[in-house]
């Protein structure tokens, strides 16, 4: 089946996005196809270049960026939420006149509308909240 | 058919809006916080076995929280088992 | 199974107005499915109701009034928005002054209501 995932809550509280990485790990596994992650609210925080985990706890960018490159699954974070955080990628940066691009280039920043696209495209929508 | 997911203690909004919903014929899986619910011989553990549905929890996140007593009816899953929950219903609500 | 077209939506919303930015989210999620000609309904329950106070006013606190962005619903064509009636009642909402116009619902009901969609978006 084709799947998309939404992420709500951030990789520096709780450990649900670390469970959104490994649910969709499994999904290919078991065989599905991912149309795409998407991050919303504090879910946004995900794709920080920037973050740095304690050495006594996992890294919580790896896992994504490994489903990116390795098995092209589509990151976007929401743009509204991503830029009032300062998740910026380097147009954005440029645009508004910030020192640099803070997000994963594994990460793209989009609108509300990659979600709705998400919704209609998807037997299975996945929200991972809290 | 509702597979629902709960990610906060039972001292939550989400825990108790999530019993006012859920019917006999879904499924919960309680995940992060949401395991607490399952502590055996606990109010909140009692509520969850008088809804009537199906109780999964997340092996992964009651090992991390040191809950060995859980109440019998609750399901272990793993990372597999919560994709084969959503194999088999066809939408999810995340309580949180 | 279908894959492609359009997918009936529910987007439930459970948090209050000021005190987290998932209220406007979720809103917003609202309004860009709709933008897209996406079928979306809402659905408030819990501390989700008391964004149907009426009479709010957030420009001291500097935050985009939650009431006019929902009394612009309709003009999108999103009319259907249910209340947990039982959640408007514990916080005195009177529901017949909300920004928006919105079917009550016993919680027997939201069950029934929830199952009639294809994805549920939790918020």
């Amino acid at each position: 089946m084709i799947y998309s995932l939404l992420v709500v809550s951030s990789p520096a509280s709780g450990g649900c996005t670390q469970t959104a990485s490994g649910f969709a790990r499994s999904l290919l596994t078991r065989g599905h196809s991912i149309h795409r992650v998407f991050f919303l609210d504090a879910g946004t925080d995900t794709g920080a270049a920037t973050a740095v985990f304690p050495q006594d706890e996992v890294d919580r960018l790896q896992p994504w960026v490994e489903l990116a490159e390795q098995h092209a699954v589509e990151l976007i974070l929401c743009i509204s939420s991503a830029l009032k955080r300062g998740m910026l990628d380097q147009a954005e940066a440029n645009r508004h006149d910030r020192v640099a691009a803070t997000i994963h280039p594994a990460f793209t920043i989009s609108g509300l509308g990659q979600l709705v696209d998400a919704t209609a495209n998807s037997d299975r929508l996945v929200t991972f909240g809290g | 058919m509702i597979l629902h997911t709960l990610n906060a203690s039972p001292g939550s909004s989400a825990f108790n809006d999530c019993l006012k919903v859920i019917t006999p014929g879904d499924s919960l899986l309680l995940m992060g916080d949401g395991v607490y619910a399952a502590i055996a011989d606990t109010d909140a553990s009692r509520k969850l076995g008088s809804c009537g549905a199906h109780i999964h929890i997340l092996q992964q996140d009651a090992v991390a929280r040191g809950i060995d007593k859980l109440v019998t009816e609750a399901n272990r899953v793993d990372l597999d088992g919560f994709v084969t929950l959503t194999e088999q219903y066809p939408r999810q609500q995340a309580w949180y | 199974m279908t894959s492609a077209g359009k997918k009936s939506v529910l987007i439930v919303i459970r948090h209050s107005p000021y005190g987290s930015s998932l209220a406007r989210a979720s809103l917003d999620t609202a309004l860009a499915a709709a933008a897209f000609e996406q079928p979306v309904q809402l659905l408030f329950m819990g501390d989700g109701v008391l964004q149907l106070l009426a009479n709010q006013d957030s420009k001291a606190i500097g935050a985009r009034n939650m009431g006019s962005l929902l009394s612009s619903l309709p003009l999108y064509d999103i009319n259907s928005v249910y209340v947990d009636a039982e959640a408007g009642l514990r916080y005195g909402v009177d529901l017949s002054r909300a920004p928006v116009a919105t079917k009550a619902l016993a919680g027997s009901e939201i069950h029934q209501l929830m199952s009639s969609f294809d994805h549920l978006l939790g918020f």
